[in-house]
Order: C-alpha cells, then structure tokens, then sequence
C-alpha cells in the first residue's frame, strides 16, 4: 500500500471529523457547565441542518450568512431549552439524562410533522478538487473543514478571553466557588447551554451540504460526538479536539480495511476500553 | 427517592394481576385484544426486569439488547439445530445471563453518566453485529425470517393467540412473583440501599459492585426470557426491534409509572402499552406524545404516577409553607 492512499485517508478521515468534533464539543461544554449529558444534543445539530436548508436552498442567502444564522438560531434554540428544561436538572445526570431521551423524541417527531420525513438535499456551496502532492481533496470539504477549523478557535478564544467565556469555565471548575465570586450560575447555564448548542448547529449547517437534511440526521454525529468525548475526557475540551483526531484517523484508515459498520464497531470498543482503562479519558482530571 | 411502603401489599396486587391476566379471556377473545394484552404481559416482563436495575442505581441502556440476544439464540436454535421450543426457552434466557456476566462486570466498572454511555456503546455493538455481520446466521438488514410458533406442550397446540397470551400470563405472573418477593427481602433492601447511598451501603459492609452484578445479570436473563417470547410470538427478528427507540421505549415504561415501587412498571406499562395502540396510526404523534410526557413526569413528578399523591401532597404542604420549602430538589418551582 502506499504512502499516499494511507495519508490521504487520513485526511478524509480527519476532514470530517473536525466538523463532529464541533458536536462534542457543544455536548462536552454542556457537561463542564451542568454535569448532564444532552443526548438530545444531536437533534440541534439537525435544527441547524434545517436553517441551512431554507436559508440557503431554497431562500438562496449567502452560505456563510446562513451558516451565521444556523449557530444564531439554535443557539437561541438552546438557551430556551435550558430555561425551560434542564435548569432544574443541574447536576442530577440521570434524571437529566432520561428527559434528554424525551428531548430527543420530541425534537424528532416535531421536525417530522414540521418539515416532512423526507430527505431534503441542499446544493453543494464549492465544486471542483484540489490536486497536489498526489493527494485529492475536494473543495467543499476543505472549506468545511476549515469553517470548523475556525469555529473551534473562535471557541477558544471566547472561553480564554471573554468575561463570559471565563466566567463558563469558573463554573465548570467548582460552581460553587464562582457563586462566591459573584459569578450568575443561572445566567452562565443557560448561555453555556445555548453557546454548546449552537456549535451543533454550526456543524450541522456545515455538513448539510455533504449529507442530506433529515429529522433523522443527528442520530449518526451525535453517537461520533460522545465516542470523541468519552475518548478523551468528559468535560475537557482540548479532549475533544485530540478525541476527534483519534477518531477520524482510526476511521480513515479503518475504511481501507473494513467496511463501515466494522469502523463503527471499532470506535464503540475504543468507548469501552478507554472507560476501562482511564474513565475519565485521555486528557481529563482526576 | 422515597423508602418502600407497599411491603405488606405485594402478595395482594400479585394475586390481582394473576386474577385479571386470568380473566381476561373470559371478556373477550379478539384476537386483537389478545395482541395487545400479550404485548402488555412482554412488555411488563421487561419493565419489572429493567426496574431492578434502575432501583440499584443503573440505566442499563444495553437491555434491550439482551432481549435480542435472548431472541436471536432461541430463533436460530429452533430453525438450524431443531431444538424445541420449551428447551430454547430456558436456552435464549441463560445465553442473555451469561453474556451479562462479562458485559456487566466491564460496564459496572463505571458509573453515572459513564456507565449510560459505555451500556449504549455495548447495545450499539450487539445491534450492529445482528445488522451487519455473519448475514448467513442473522439474516443481516433484511432480518431472520420463519422463526416457529412453539409447538405442542402437555397436549396444547401454542399455536393460537390464546395459548400464546396464556402462556406470557404465566411467564409474565412467575417473573413478578419473583421479583416482587425479591423487592421485599433483604436482597431488595440492600438493592435499595445502595440506590440511595452507594457509597454509604460500601461502609456498611456491602458488596456492592457483586450486588449491581448480580442485578444486572439477573435482569438479563429475564430479559432475554422476554425475548425468547418475543422472537416466537411475532416469528420475524430485526436488530432494530433492539435498537434505541425501543430501549427509549423502554424508559418511558418503567419511569412514568416510578421505579421507586415495584407498581410503578406494572401502572406505567398497562398505560403506556394501551396508549401506544391508540396512536399507532399517528407514529409521529406517538413518539412525541411520548417524550414530552417523559419530561413532563421527570420534571414535575420524578418519582413517578404511583408516587403522584405522595408528590402532591409534599407539594400541597410546600405551597403552603413556601419560606421552609428545600432549594433544588428536582421538583416544579
């Protein structure tokens, strides 16, 4: 085999796998902030697949405008399902985690009656390919993944630098001391929730082009996003990014090897045997 | 969650859950309603099975998949080996406990929202290897086919939907028996202790990682007895009668009714399961119907209908000395 298939997939592996390391890192903000996990979390990535569709597809706005518009929306999206849902759910996982399962059937059922339950195609924003180096890349996939490439900094730099970035981080170290602070707990969940939910919805924006938009399809990057978490330590967002590159380099070079459903299973016994061997994944805390 | 009440009872609402599993034939014979009470009697082998994990504590998200494991052992026992039916009943459930037994002791390991995560990872495996590989023994997307009813038994056909909702009954009442005198003896007890206060159970001298074990082993086997049942009652298998929404199903079942008694399953199952047949026509209504009731019983009710006068009583006595009401404890602000 040579050198050049092995690196180029590789790169197809970690083209995508930027954009699902947005999704979990939405899912793993969430958890630092409120210590619950979002399995709904999935079905704002689909919400940000339906601006994109009628933004761009059929309202014919910029791409870029409309991706702007799908982190926008959901976000707003997401601060509301705090406020109404799982503000009062902080800390306590498992009931959280059964009304995310409701969440999840009411996002989906909701978007079927809404929407209709059939595959809505959105054009292609960039055609054509660059060539170099012996490898192929296509262009829609270079600017998706650098958009997210974008995203995660923007990210980053608004946890780092912003009040409200650092406040978010204050309250996932110890809540109760960023309380003392004089820190809003309540202000800092809902935005927390809403900034999460809105990464989702940027990726799903991003990938509504690559993969049609369905009620469906936030099933698939959301199972990708809690592989990408769990692998490298709930709560911890540079895990997330050094989870995704994991993933989508075994999943790259998994696909010259084995068929899909064996690279799912592969990333499924990478879950367990890293909560078995380090629970709380490669680069989080004690 | 709220300390057992219903101690004294359990006998009484068992022999009256075995009288009216009884007399229902004596109403009708629909075949209809047949179905949906059989449907009732598998559904609620699973709920009570599923409750007796989440009273240690667990939301075992891989259940359902010894459920399917349960089915597809017996299927395929009875269509390539030409075993019976009465044989692979036993069988299919063993084949669920001993899976459990390696599969538990990996995934109890962890806990909280780690361990809903690591039991979806293992129910998404079992479900992609029934999809997907060895297509000749699982009959891969498209499904296993042909699968037999049971077959003659003392003189009896099984072959009808009566006998089929017959012997269900008598499965489905042995399976309560069980555990509802389970509930109540110091296994339960202690399962119940290391629900409330694991850590505190641990001091105390509990084994308490043996007692989740055996929990989840134990709800295995029923669940894979569940779908023994299933496999032949319904004759057709698909790995996505195992997959998530089922499993979400599942949920609903057992914590609208509470999980904090052992009636809880027995109420919210009866509910559900009839409900469900009312809005079978509407599938999209169904599952949304269904999940805002889930929140809405989470949020406002977590400990479940059973709990419900309980619930609002505290909640009566709350509005009325609102200045002593506890910060945060999860119910309606």
């Amino acid at each position: 085999m040579s050198i050049d298939l092995l690196v180029q997939a590789l790169l197809n592996g970690f083209g995508l796998a930027m954009v699902y390391v947005l999704v979990a890192l939405g899912l793993t903000l969430i958890f630092s902030i409120l210590e619950i996990i979002n399995f709904a979390h999935g079905e704002f990535y689909m919400l940000g697949g339906y601006v994109t569709y009628y933004g761009y597809a059929l309202f014919g706005l910029n791409y870029f405008a409309t991706l702007g518009l799908a982190i926008l929306t959901v976000g707003g999206a997401g601060v509301v399902a705090e406020r109404l849902i799982f503000h009062d759910l902080r800390g306590k996982a498992l009931n959280a985690f059964i009304v995310s399962l409701g969440l999840l059937w009411v996002m989906q059922a909701g978007a079927q009656l809404a929407f209709g339950v059939l595959d809505k195609p959105v054009p292609s924003a960039f055609s054509g390919i660059v060539r170099g180096l012996g490898l192929v890349i296509s262009i829609e996939r270079l600017v998706v993944t650098l958009s997210a490439i974008v995203l995660i900094v923007a990210l980053y730099l608004f946890l780092r630098l912003s009040r409200p970035g650092r406040a978010m981080r204050a309250v996932a170290q110890d809540a109760d001391a960023a309380a003392l602070q004089g820190v809003n707990i309540d202000a800092v969940s809902a935005l927390g929730f809403g900034v999460g939910c809105a990464l989702a919805g940027g990726a799903g924006g991003l990938l509504a082009p690559v993969f049609a938009v369905s009620p469906a399809m936030g099933a698939l990057p959301v199972i990708k996003a809690f592989i990408i978490i769990i692998i490298g330590g709930m709560g911890s967002l540079p895990g997330a990014v050094l989870g995704g590159l994991i993933l989508g380099g075994v999943e790259g070079l998994g696909a010259l090897f084995m068929g899909s459903a064996a690279v799912n299973i592969l990333g499924f016994l990478m879950v367990i045997l890293v909560l078995l061997v380090r629970p709380r994944g490669l680069v989080g805390g004690a | 969650m709220e300390p057992r009440r219903d101690a004294g009872v359990p006998a009484a609402g068992v022999v009256l859950v075995a009288l009216a599993a009884a007399a229902l034939p004596v109403v009708t014979r629909d075949s209809y309603y047949l179905d949906v009470a059989t449907t009732i009697l598998m559904n609620l082998t699973l709920t009570m099975s599923f409750r007796l994990q989440v009273s240690t504590g667990q939301i075992n998200m891989a259940h359902i998949s010894f459920m399917g494991i349960g089915a597809y052992a017996s299927a395929l026992l009875v269509t390539r080996a030409g075993l019976s039916f009465w044989a692979t009943l036993w069988i299919g459930a063993l084949a669920a406990a001993l899976l459990a037994v390696p599969i538990g002791s990996v995934a109890l390991r962890v806990s909280g929202p780690y361990y809903f995560l690591i039991t979806f990872a293992f129910s998404e495996v079992v479900r992609l290897i029934f999809n997907n590989f060895f297509e000749g023994l699982f009959g891969g997307p498209s499904g296993l086919v042909g699968i037999p009813k049971p077959g003659r038994l003392l003189g009896l056909a099984f072959d009808g939907k009566l006998e089929l909702y017959g012997l269900m009954a008598v499965l489905c009442v042995g399976v309560v028996l069980a555990l509802v005198r389970l509930d109540s003896s110091r296994f339960g007890l202690t399962a119940s202790a290391v629900r409330q206060a694991d850590l505190l159970a641990e001091t105390l001298g509990v084994d308490v990682f043996r007692y989740k074990l055996t929990t989840f082993v134990l709800g295995s086997f029923v669940a894979g007895l569940a779908g023994v049942f299933f496999a032949h009652f319904r004759q057709v298998l698909h790995s996505s009668d195992f997959g998530l929404e089922p499993m979400v199903l599942l949920v609903v079942f057992t914590v609208i009714g509470g999980t904090g008694s052992v009636w809880g399953p027995v109420v919210g199952t009866i509910l559900m399961t009839i409900a469900a047949e009312l809005l079978r026509e509407l599938h999209h209504y169904e599952i949304l119907v269904f999940g805002a009731v889930l929140i809405l019983t989470m949020l406002f009710a977590p400990e479940g209908l059973v709990a419900l006068p309980s619930t609002a009583r505290r909640l009566l006595r709350r509005l009325r000395g609102r200045a002593t009401a506890p910060a945060g404890v999860g119910l309606a602000p």
